[in-house]
């Protein structure tokens, strides 16, 4: 498939989920009554179930889904590796930390079905995030190589893990369903200013992602070479990163966090046939991450099962297959 | 007028720092061969006229411009640096690899400048193939190839032969040949002094030796190959 016909395609599915979600769930309204709400007319129940539950639920599927698809080719090309994804850094890591120690520690982490605005399980996965972030900041000159990169974010996975371990050890039990709750993902949970919050950092970050497209497209070649053709380094690391690691953190601060969109996306999107330049597949991996995250949502709603467990049950197999499949064609079309 | 390479007082940072200070210049359309055994600072050297390594003390200059003191974009559009290990796990295309060198050197991106990049380099029949799909060899050329494409100053190559046979040593000879006729300095460190020899176009040779072994020579006058194999093998 190529770039040119992805587009329209992958736009359309994402207003035909989008529309699905939107006038399909378990409140049985009236497609009229639907509508009037969406224009301000009708009943303020009808109202109520649009505008504060389904609309906010759909446009933070779309915004975490492209987010975190963006993510994941950013990472995939900075380091170069196609197993690497927005939670290598150790950012989610350190959101779920935060979040665990204000669940865990004591705080309500909120009504799951109800929306959470600011809560203060947002608070710790922000600061959880940031914290990390802000360590990787202070080591970052110290790396020698991207590998490092990359066992730093694993290190800091292990120590997050371990002390949420101890939190869980300890903790009562209504906490902890809270947080094991939470740790299962969902769209569900976040309002109209946690949306306007991610269109703020996705509108910036995807701008910033398509002039920079050259550069990450020499980054490619290797270090070395890039450096010789006009890459600072040092502006491109700490852009790159910082993109991925703040998408990951706002994403996880209130859908949890997110599991397989990020590095899932991008090998979808190559294994349709749209691969090259990174300019080639910056729309089509935002636009896929936002039709594979609506699709979830929407499985999540039909059968009731965590986002996680839609994510990964269905998406992990497709992605093997298609990753299979392309082997298969191109043995055959390096044997003619 | 274009733009020579001025090196002067150079010393090379660490682990090379016993090489001593170099000064030398290469007007335009000339090219210099480094010889030298593994680990006597070819690299070293290469990185630092290319402003990846900063030296210890000395300048690089090209055009009378301090190569440390220029922005990477600006480099970039000086010189052009090929490494003895072409990229892999890249999705690019040749013709992408092209766009991106023209882009690089701040030369505009028409079809027709890349389509002739291209075949000057010799890599128009894979044009479509991504990288990751041809062999080192291949690989190795499209890479000459973008240098050229690149950069109509300086050409800084460091053993790009290292993975081509016969024929493509040839052949990257002949092109380093045809760069400095179109008034490209070019320097080349190599092991491949027969093919160097075979060429015929070095105008200046540096032999990088340990300081034990006599340090670095930088003669002045007529020089050859067979005589940098025996300094090489220290029969000097």
């Amino acid at each position: 498939m190529k770039a040119h016909w992805s587009l329209p395609l992958l736009g359309a599915a994402v207003m035909a989920l989008f529309g699905i979600g939107l006038f399909w769930g378990p409140a049985h309204l009236e497609w009229s009554e639907e509508w009037a709400a969406l224009q301000g007319r009708g009943g303020e129940t009808a109202g109520t179930i649009m505008w504060q539950l389904r609309l906010p639920r759909l446009v933070t599927a779309t915004l975490s889904g492209a987010a975190l698809g963006l993510a994941g080719l950013l990472m995939q090309t900075f380091f170069r590796n196609p197993l690497a994804g927005p939670g290598v850094l150790g950012v989610s890591s350190g959101a779920t930390l935060g979040v665990a120690l204000v669940a865990l520690g004591g705080a309500s982490i909120g009504s799951v079905s109800g929306t959470v605005e600011m809560g203060p399980q947002v608070v710790g996965a922000l600061i959880g995030g940031g914290a990390v972030m802000a360590l990787l900041g202070l080591v970052m000159g110290r790396f020698r190589s991207r590998t490092a990169l990359l066992i730093f974010g694993l290190m800091v996975g292990y120590l997050a893990g371990a002390l949420v371990t101890v939190l869980q050890a300890g903790a009562e039990a209504g906490a902890l369903q809270a947080f094991v709750h939470w740790g299962m993902g969902s769209f569900a949970h976040a309002g109209w200013a946690s949306c306007t919050i991610m269109l703020c950092a996705l509108t910036p970050a995807i701008f910033w992602s398509w002039k920079a497209s050259n550069s990450l497209d020499m980054w490619t070649m290797g270090a070395l070479t890039a450096k010789t053709m006009g890459v600072d380094e040092r502006a491109l690391s700490w852009s790159a990163l910082g993109t991925a690691g703040i998408l990951a953190a706002l994403v996880t601060a209130w859908c949890g966090p997110v599991a397989f969109l990020g590095l899932a996306t991008p090998h979808l999107v190559r294994a349709a046939g749209v691969r090259g330049r990174h300019s080639t597949m910056l729309w089509p991996v935002v636009l896929t991450g936002a039709t594979v995250a609506l699709l979830a949502d929407l499985v999540v709603r039909l059968a009731g099962v965590p986002l996680n467990a839609v994510l990964s049950l269905v998406g992990a197999p497709v992605v093997l297959m298609l990753i299979v499949g392309r082997g298969r064609i191109l043995s055959k079309l390096r044997a003619q | 007028m274009k733009a020579g390479l001025d090196c002067s007082s150079l010393t090379l940072c660490h682990p090379t720092e016993g090489v001593g200070a170099l000064s030398f210049s290469l007007p335009p359309g000339s090219a210099m061969v480094v010889v030298g055994r593994n680990g006597t600072g070819k690299s070293t050297l290469l990185k630092t006229l290319a402003g990846l390594l900063p030296p210890k003390a000395g300048s690089v200059n090209l055009g009378g411009a301090s190569v440390a003191a220029m922005r990477p974009r600006q480099r970039a559009r000086k010189l052009a640096f090929v490494s003895s290990t072409p990229p892999r796990g890249t999705a690019l295309t040749v013709r992408d690899v092209m766009e991106l060198a023209l882009e690089a050197g701040g030369h505009p991106v028409e079809a027709s400048r890349v389509e002739q990049a291209m075949q000057s380099g010799g890599v128009q029949r894979w044009a479509q193939m991504p990288l990751d799909t041809l062999s080192d060899g291949m690989a190795q050329r499209v890479m000459l190839a973008r240098a050229a494409a690149q950069s109509d100053t300086l050409i800084l190559l460091d053993e790009p032969t290292a993975f081509l046979d016969v024929v493509g040593r040839q052949e990257v000879m002949a092109d380093v040949g045809q760069w400095r006729e179109a008034g490209k300095t070019v320097v080349l460190a190599t092991h491949d002094l027969d093919a160097v020899h075979e060429s015929g176009w070095a105008d200046r040779w540096m032999v990088m030796r340990p300081p034990s072994e006599g340090g670095v020579l930088l003669p002045e006058e007529a020089f050859t190959s067979g005589a940098a194999k025996a300094l090489l093998m220290g029969k000097d």
